[in-house]
């Protein structure tokens, strides 16, 4: 560093790169140690760190729906926690669908890092739980849930390791209200040991470094993330961008619900987002809280805009998102959201649809939609209950020159869950894997085909929470594209075929094959112009 | 006994020759990608004679290869088929479905080896405790081979679900097609990769029946030819393991070579470590495009269960997954020929390469972008006049220029500055893997030593030792051609491992028992036909987690008999090796053990492989007079001198007697160039070895 109070590009480059490491490391740490499916094959977690003033500096390359609920996160459980307040050895765990990621599964744990009895930042780290309690396992369910309380555990911020020593009176809270308590247990241990590794690195980094070089370095990093974001953005033709889609509906019997987004780009390296115009919220458990808006809006306009730089809160300085208070994407307190994960494609659709206008060749056709069913129960084989979280991830619109890819995953970036694995831990058997062919929408360049599985229930009895859509709003195409297929979900009870809702609640019997289906859309380009 | 080892690369063959003096050979020539065996061919001519050795004379022929590799890559294997369960033709198609860039929508995943065409469905079920579900259909496999055949199939590979816990669909499948159809090729996963997760195993035996085809006709010829020319005794393999096998073993089970040269190169890091009794060795193997990292625990490499082939920009998940052992290994997008550049106003190195064509800017064949051996050059670390010992020329001033323009004017640094920007951009992504190959896996980099080598090797592995806190570097005589001394020095080893699901608890030695039982029996059939006469040396590991966790961590077992008293042994081994890993332990946890896996590892015996010591140090090539008179000085940069300081040039003759040097300097070698930085100590091992001994300098280099 020299008397500027500026630090050579190249120990600033050093300096950053650790900080993506560190990031990294954190997740590996926590996929190793993790016990629930979700967590350990699925990936459905997220690491970041954060500046003294709270600001986040680093992500690792994991689920961007938690990724983008980070940084207000940590903001929001400091008001709980004033910095002044923490010790050493302290950590923050959290799940509340407002302050986290949008609903109860998804635990959030906040590590303050100390260097010689000073505060320097925070490491953090977030997982999807298999189970938080409430009506349903899996603590998803939709249809019937119409306020947060019947969703399970709400934990707003609490002391959860106070100073080095975790508090055995919270975990027995917590446990004692999930149906899964040893899976829980395991992944909470496994964000706290995440951290623990995060924070050594850290300590000697700072060692290295000097707080002075390493506090000028995240100042630049914030401030070139910003610039770098603002060019990018700025390449935009300006202008508003309008789009609007519909997700099914929110249970059965109920009405679509309008998902509509206003674009402002103003030419100038700024961006709005405005969700205003969609549905008001609804009284069934799949409403998107704004952060969870926030955090796959920024996916969206980070992948049109600016798909290679690290993700820091300096690249989101000039994205503003905005929904109007009480409307599906910024709810009032207590609505319910178990079920929001469905929403993250959609959002991304929808955003997609309008930001085909300003930037076409880099726009798609709608994704096939996924299903993610929790199938909950008792293994009578152990006597354990068990739930099973699967992750069906269907096929890619059409892309500019290229046709949609079958079975890769869409926006958030899981695994899915080998069929050995399931088998070997749940009381099912899978019948059937297979993509379907002729189901992507026709088009210069095709979607992707959607894909089909089906799984048999060996236990006696069990519950499905469904969670899927595009069972009857099609994925659209573009420029002319054909639509993809719609989605079906059913039940195979003895000679009966009963269609599932895609967002039903229902209890199953041994014997009973589920069967769901998911399908996309694809792209025409329009003639001459590729 | 003489022996000659030979490793083929993608650019260079190298091969090494000990003869029965205890003298060495060293020979690097270019490849010959049609026909690789023309290289091989040429370079033993060219070695015999150097050593004045007649073929006949030859006891042990070593080969490492890329071979079965580059067909993968290239997608180049035999037209391969795959016969599945009913409902899971598309296994291989949906692979595991994560991107491997979160932000980046428009990549796509790996292209399968087998088409969507080319998979064909049987009726039939395991389930996961090997039970029928729904037994083999007749008609359903005759109507598969019938697809096979008419689609004009070479190798078929069959994998069924949950084939691990029981073969027995898959060995019928097999006997079916040996009777109806023996020109197909078979690979059954029950075989080849016995192990859950249905994906991977699929795509392992996939591989393995795609290249199948290749390899055997591949070493058919050479062997042919090695016959032809004289040569009498067996030719062995490297594996991926780390272990020589015989050529019909690598035939049946060619996916086991994929990683045949890099095994070598980590091996020959464990027997140089060994030799300046280090145990701990983290090996560091820099050419023109990637960085290889690997690692040795107590003298023995390090071995992963699964890797994957043909990465994309060397991203974690972009490759095809393979099952099969293979020395621990990290790739990574930085050699002499990457690109830097300039983004955010800050310095990016690679993964983009020049490679050899254009190659970088001092080169002078057209390439315009700076690349780590420009800034190298610039530097003063390469001599203009000495690369390659001499035989090219490169363009100091024309590196200078390009860094200035390309680097050091957008961020308003001098050429110099620029180029030590690039030079420590590069190492700090090499220290950012180096991690990960180290402190993530539990391993305290001041417990170990660094062996270096590769063409970019020694000259970045001090500033690299010193960034990550390894107190030893070792570069090793001949480091330029180590995969193939690796090859001397490794034994024929047979690994066999199976999935079995179990609780560890103090009554699980008899179902331990009886998987090693199962393992002995296969490893034993393996031995035979290695044609060893000495009696194999056994050793037990497993992959061991958590009940309830996803990934598991390797458990050296005990050796001797299973017995009362083994389930608690195998837990005491979990709580180690978890403890190492993740310093921590959940004492209320149930241990769970998920695959397991038995090594048989051959002696030196009388078929010419194995582990003989040879001296190193001892070439029998270089004869003193062949040396150009060099310069004594050259100004190079050490930002710890202030930049540009008047640099001893020595060679490691110059260090015979023993003597340590501090630096700066610089020790040039016909086949690589070692930087000594200021603070350090160097000088030759009694093994012949160029030892630096790192003093703990500034950790704040910026």
């Amino acid at each position: 560093m020299n008397a500027s109070g500026t630090v050579d590009p190249i120990t600033l480059t050093v300096i950053w790169n650790t900080m993506l490491s560190i990031a990294e490391e954190l997740g590996t740490t926590l996929r190793h140690t993790a016990f629930s499916e979700g967590v350990r094959e699925g990936d459905d977690f997220s690491t970041a760190l954060f500046d003294a003033n709270a600001l986040m500096v680093a992500q690792g390359n994991f689920s961007p729906g938690h990724l983008g609920a980070m940084p207000t996160c940590v903001k929001l459980a400091l008001e709980y926690f004033p910095p002044n307040s923490l010790k050493p050895g302290d950590s923050i765990l959290l799940n509340d669908s407002f302050i986290g990621s949008g609903h109860f599964p998804d635990t959030f744990q906040i590590m303050p890092v100390f260097v010689e009895a000073r505060l320097v930042g925070y490491v953090a780290c977030s997982a999807h739980q298999v189970d938080m309690g409430g009506a349903a396992p899996g603590s998803q369910k939709v249809h019937g849930v119409t306020e947060s309380f019947q969703e399970g555990l709400r934990i707003l911020p609490v002391r959860f390791v106070r100073e080095g020593t975790i508090d055995e009176d919270i975990l027995r809270i917590v446990l004692g209200n999930v149906r899964m308590p040893d899976k829980v247990r395991g992944d909470l241990l496994a964000q706290h040991t995440a951290n623990l590794t995060a924070y050594g690195r850290l300590e000697a980094m700072f060692r290295d470094y000097g707080a002075e070089t390493i506090e000028t370095a995240y100042k630049a990093i914030l401030d070139r993330s910003e610039a770098a974001m603002r060019a990018a953005l700025a390449k935009v033709p300006a202008g508003t961008y309008s789009f609007e889609d519909c997700l099914d509906d929110y249970g059965p019997g109920t009405e679509p619900v309008r998902m509509a987004v206003d674009i402002t780009f103003d030419g100038k390296g700024a961006v709005e987002l405005d969700f205003s115009r969609s549905s008001d919220q609804v009284p069934a458990a799949i409403n998107s809280y704004i952060n969870y808006t926030r955090a796959y809006a920024l996916f969206a306009i980070k992948v049109f805009c600016d798909a290679r730089q690290p993700q820091t809160e300096g690249a989101m300085r000039p994205v503003t998102i905005t929904a109007r208070q009480g409307c599906f994407f910024n709810p009032r307190f207590p609505a319910p959201s178990g079920g929001r994960a469905i929403l993250q494609i959609r959002i991304f659709d929808t955003i997609n649809g309008a930001m085909a206008q300003a930037l076409p060749e880099r726009a798609m056709g709608a994704f096939s939609h996924w299903s993610n069913p929790n199938i909950g129960g008792v293994d009578e084989r152990t006597g354990k209950p068990f739930v099973m979280y699967d992750l069906g991830l269907a096929g890619y619109g059409g892309r500019h020159g290229e046709d949609g890819p079958e079975a890769m995953t869409p926006v958030m970036n899981c695994t899915n869950i080998p069929v050995e694995v399931h088998e070997t831990h749940n009381p099912v058997r899978v019948r059937r894997m297979a993509l379907l062919p002729d189901t992507g929408g026709a088009g210069q360049w095709r979607g992707g085909c959607g894909m089909l599985k089906e799984i048999e229930v060996l236990a006696a009895r069990a519950v499905l929470s469904h969670l899927g859509d595009r069972h009857k709003v099609q994925p659209y195409g573009i420029f002319g594209g054909k639509p993809g297929a719609l989605a079906e979900s059913n039940l195979y009870r003895g000679n009966q075929k009963l269609a599932l809702h895609s967002k039903e609640t229902r209890d199953l019997e041994q014997g009973d094959v589920l069967s769901f289906n998911a399908v996309w859309g694809w792209r025409l380009w329009p003639a001459g112009a590729a | 006994m003489i022996r000659v080892a030979f490793d083929i690369g993608g650019t260079f063959t190298d091969f090494v020759l000990h003869d029965d003096r205890g003298a060495t050979h060293f020979l690097k020539i270019p490849s010959t990608q049609r026909d690789p065996g023309e290289a091989v061919m040429r370079g033993l001519e060219t070695l015999l004679a150097r050593a004045g050795i007649d073929a006949g004379a030859v006891g042990g022929i070593l080969h490492a290869t890329t071979v079965a590799t580059n067909a993968v890559l290239e997608r180049k294997g035999a037209a391969t088929g795959l016969i599945t369960t009913e409902g899971f033709r598309d296994v291989l198609i949906i692979g595991r479905q994560k991107r491997y860039e979160t932000y980046d929508l428009y990549i796509n995943k790996p292209t399968p080896l087998v088409q969507r065409r080319h998979i064909a469905e049987v009726d039939e079920r395991m389930d996961f405790d090997g039970s029928v579900v729904t037994e083999l259909g007749a008609a359903s496999v005759e109507r598969a081979i019938d697809a096979m055949v008419a689609s004009g199939r070479e190798t078929v590979a069959v994998a069924l679900l949950h084939a691990y816990a029981n073969p027995a669909h898959e060995q019928a499948i097999r006997a079916r097609i040996a009777e109806r159809a023996p020109h197909l090729s078979v690979s059954i996963s029950s075989e080849v990769s016995p192990k859950f997760r249905e994906y991977e195993r699929t795509n392992t035996t996939v591989a393995n029946a795609y290249v199948k085809p290749i390899v055997s006709r591949y070493i058919a010829n050479l062997e042919q030819a090695l016959a032809a020319r004289g040569f009498q005794n067996e030719l062995f393999v490297m594996q991926s393991s780390g272990g020589l096998v015989s050529t019909d073993i690598a035939r049946d089970y060619p996916i086991r070579i994929i990683e045949s040269g890099p095994a070598a190169g980590v091996l020959m890091g464990a027997t140089v470590g060994t030799s300046e009794a280090a145990d701990h060795v983290i090996t560091f193997d820099m050419g023109g495009t990637t960085a290889k990292l690997g690692a040795v625990d107590c003298g023995v490499p390090a071995i992963m269960p699964s890797f994957e082939i043909g990465h994309v920009r060397y991203k974690k998940g972009s490759g095809l997954p393979v099952n099969i052992p293979a020395v621990e290994l990290l790739e990574i997008g930085a050699g002499g020929g990457s690109i830097a550049a300039v983004e955010m106003g800050m310095v990016v190195v690679g993964p983009e390469s020049a490679g050899a064509d254009p190659g970088p800017i001092c080169y002078r064949q057209g390439g315009t972008r700076p690349t780590i051996t420009d800034a190298n050059v610039v530097l003063g670390y390469i001599a203009p006049d000495w690369f390659n010992a001499g035989a090219m020329t490169l363009d100091a001033e024309a590196a200078r220029a390009g860094i200035a323009a390309e680097i050091g004017a957008p961020l308003g640094l001098e050429a110099g500055e620029a180029a030590w920007g690039i030079h420590l951009v590069a190492t700090a992504a090499m220290e950012n893997a180096m991690r990960i190959v180290s402190v993530e896996q539990g391993r305290d980099p001041r417990l170990y030593a660094m062996v270096a080598f590769g063409g970019a090797g020694p000259l970045h592995a001090a500033r690299l030792a010193r960034l990550i806190g390894i107190p030893k570097v070792i570069v090793p005589h001949g480091a330029g051609v180590g995969s193939a001394i690796g090859l001397l020095e490794a034994a024929p080893r047979i690994d066999v491992s199976a999935t079995r699901v179990m609780q560890l608890d103090r009554n699980a030695f008899k179902t331990i028992a009886e998987v090693y039982d199962g393992l002995q029996a296969r490893a034993v059939a393996d031995v035979r036909r290695l044609g060893a006469t000495a009696e194999p040396v056994w050793s037990r590991h497993a992959y061991m987690r958590y009940a309830g966790q996803g990934f598991e961590v390797h458990v050296d077992l005990p050796a001797g008999p299973i017995g009362a008293g083994y389930g608690e042994a195998a837990i005491d081994a979990f709580n180690r090796a978890y403890h190492r890993k993740h310093k921590f332990l959940d004492p209320d946890a149930v241990i769970e053990a998920v695959d397991w896996t038995l090594v048989a590892t051959v002696p030196a015996g009388d078929r010419g492989a194995g582990g003989m010591g040879i001296g190193i140090g001892q070439s029998g090539d270089e004869a003193p007079d062949e040396r150009r008179i060099r310069p004594l000085t050259r100004m190079a940069w050490f930002p710890e001198a202030g930049g540009y300081t008047e640099t001893r040039i020595l060679t490691r003759r110059d260090l015979i007697d023993g003597a340590a040097i501090a630096g700066p300097a610089i020790i040039e070698d016909p086949d690589s160039t070692t930087v000594v930085l200021p603070g350090d100590l160097a000088r030759i091992s009694a093994a012949g070895h160029l030892i630096i001994e790192i003093s703990e300098g500034e950790q704040s280099v910026g």
